[in-house]
């Protein structure tokens, strides 16, 4: 049984970075505040992120910080693989139902040890390398998950209890089943965060077919130190690549797929993951193809240049089609814009598609708030109040409102985070209420 | 540290009954790993290998291997041994 307080000053959708900032801040003008997330770890997309952009930054070594700043906070409890099912405004705040899904692992007793992991002899996909890497049936999600505790995932558990056996503490509970929470909030943050668009969303690029076209997530992944292979290797075949190219706007910008509007941050991940092949393989050849470089934000436009200068090839042209050939290579049909239109084809050893950003969750029922026809959170007044939604009370940071970076999803948070202090104070005394 | 005293053996079967039991599509899956694990650790005991190495001697086609091998080396079991051209050679751990 979880143990909860019945009421919080704030509670946070989603504990990714711009969740996670917004809930610091509350707690950090005394508000009590409640962080949940679907997930088994706080963090989000970004702590399985390499670097970020302009300057190259670890991006765990930002994330971690205030995973664990979040997680040590007495004014903030984590509620991790844990979703809404709905929130209703009443008279003070929201009466908001939630549902903590089991991880079979009792979280109080569990000391992270990692035993379970290691007994279990059966792997499967792991979302957090994007399937690349294995995980086995339980499982701590990755390196800097906060809370360490394992997850069971009972889909591709052979019960054969290997794990319960090597449990120092006994803290493998089989009996756990959801948990429906009830808690009222004074006010809801929305953070929740971004999912890309679908790897099948054009056929013709064999995202769902080649093992060699990746997703930018697995990129990641595969760049990172304790990604899935230690190294950038090809997924087919292990080899180390020298031909990578970037097809941008690969789900975005295109009315056929459903995702009309601009990603914002693509060109500027694709320019990052190529100066960081050329960092770690330097006889690769990158090849951007775009059909232009939207290089807005402070300090971008010096780091396309940047990329340029240390060799990343920007080429501007129209990819057609991506075809496997011998040796699982692929070739490209290239439209090159600044040759006239003149159709290539171009051969690479592995190729990343730079898909569109859409909206991680969509409250269906469970928000009474409207939702653009985009599936992102509606916010009426964008220009004077960018932080809230068509319901008073409910507040909107990051991703959730529209694609953006980093950056942008912090300060964002920022403004969510004192705009619900605001209406808080405005609504009723926080100190008034009992814990 | 405490230790619970839960009867984990008698919540296994409980639990196990809950989850539909062993299907046979998973008892399927599950053999097949074992046997691709082993074609793997056979193939390694004659020295290190790259994966299209390791497919070749395996007779497994090379995504399979490289997903598979990167799981041993996670956990243990397999460990990088250099280079040989554009491929890392992988090699059984002693222990494993």
């Amino acid at each position: 049984m979880t143990k909860i307080k019945s009421y919080y000053d704030g509670l946070v959708l989603g504990a990714g970075i711009a969740g996670m900032q917004a809930a610091l801040d509350l707690a950090g003008q005394g508000f009590e505040v409640l962080l949940v997330d679907r997930e088994p770890s706080i963090g989000g997309v970004m702590v399985g992120l390499n670097k970020v952009f302009p300057t190259l930054d670890c991006s765990s070594c930002i994330c971690t910080p205030r995973m664990a700043e979040a997680a040590h906070s007495e004014r903030i409890k984590l509620l991790t693989y844990t979703e809404l099912i709905a929130a209703r405004k009443q008279d003070q705040g929201f009466a908001v139902k939630l549902r903590k899904k089991p991880r079979y692992v009792v979280e109080e007793d569990c000391i992270g040890c990692s035993k379970c992991e290691l007994a279990c002899n059966y792997y499967t996909g792991h979302d957090f390398d994007c399937g690349l890497g294995a995980r086995p049936a339980i499982y701590i999600p990755h390196g800097n998950a906060i809370p360490q505790v394992p997850v069971l995932d009972p889909d591709s558990c052979m019960f054969d209890g290997n794990c319960a056996r090597v449990c120092p503490t006994n803290c493998i509970d089989f009996t756990q089943q959801a948990e429906e929470i009830e808690v009222t909030a004074g006010a809801i943050i929305v953070a929740t965060g971004l999912k890309l668009s679908a790897m099948d969303a054009k056929k013709e690029y064999g995202g769902h077919e080649y093992p060699n076209v990746m997703n930018p997530l697995a990129m990641e992944r595969v760049q990172s130190s304790n990604g899935p292979y230690g190294h950038i290797l090809r997924p087919s075949d292990g080899k180390i690549p020298h031909s990578i190219a970037y097809v941008q706007c690969a789900g975005s910008r295109d009315k056929s797929i459903g995702v009309p509007y601009c990603s914002r941050v693509c060109c500027m991940y694709a320019l990052k993951q190529a100066i960081m092949i050329r960092h770690q393989l330097h006889d690769a050849e990158v090849t951007i193809y775009h059909m232009d470089i939207r290089a807005f934000g402070k300090g971008y436009e010096q780091f396309y240049r940047r990329a340029v200068a240390e060799g990343v090839k920007v080429v501007k042209a129209k990819v057609a089609r991506i075809s496997e050939v011998e040796n699982q290579d692929l070739n490209l049909r290239v439209e090159l814009i600044d040759e006239g239109g003149r159709v290539a084809d171009i051969r690479h050893d592995l190729v990343v598609l730079s898909l569109g950003t859409m909206p991680g969750w969509r409250p269906g029922g469970a928000l009474p708030i409207e939702i653009d026809e985009d599936g992102f959170i509606t916010i009426p007044e964008m220009a004077t109040r960018p932080a809230n939604s068509s319901v008073d009370g409910i507040f909107v940071a990051g991703v959730a409102t529209g694609p953006k970076d980093i950056p942008d999803a912090i300060v964002e948070a920022g403004a969510a985070a004192m705009e619900a202090a605001m209406y808080l104070d405005r609504t009723r005394s926080h100190e008034a209420v009992p814990a | 540290m405490s230790v619970s005293t839960r009867d984990w053996r008698a919540d296994l079967k409980v639990f196990r009954e809950r989850m539909g039991g062993l299907s046979e599509e998973k008892k399927a899956w599950a053999k097949a790993q074992r046997q691709t694990l082993k074609a793997i650790s056979d193939a390694l005991k004659q020295g290190p290998m790259t994966i299209p190495q390791i497919s070749a001697a395996a007779h497994l086609p090379s995504p399979d291997v490289i997903w598979h091998v990167m799981a041993m080396k996670r956990y243990g079991k397999i460990a990088e041994a250099g280079q040989s051209g554009d491929y890392y050679l992988y090699q059984l751990r002693e222990e494993a």
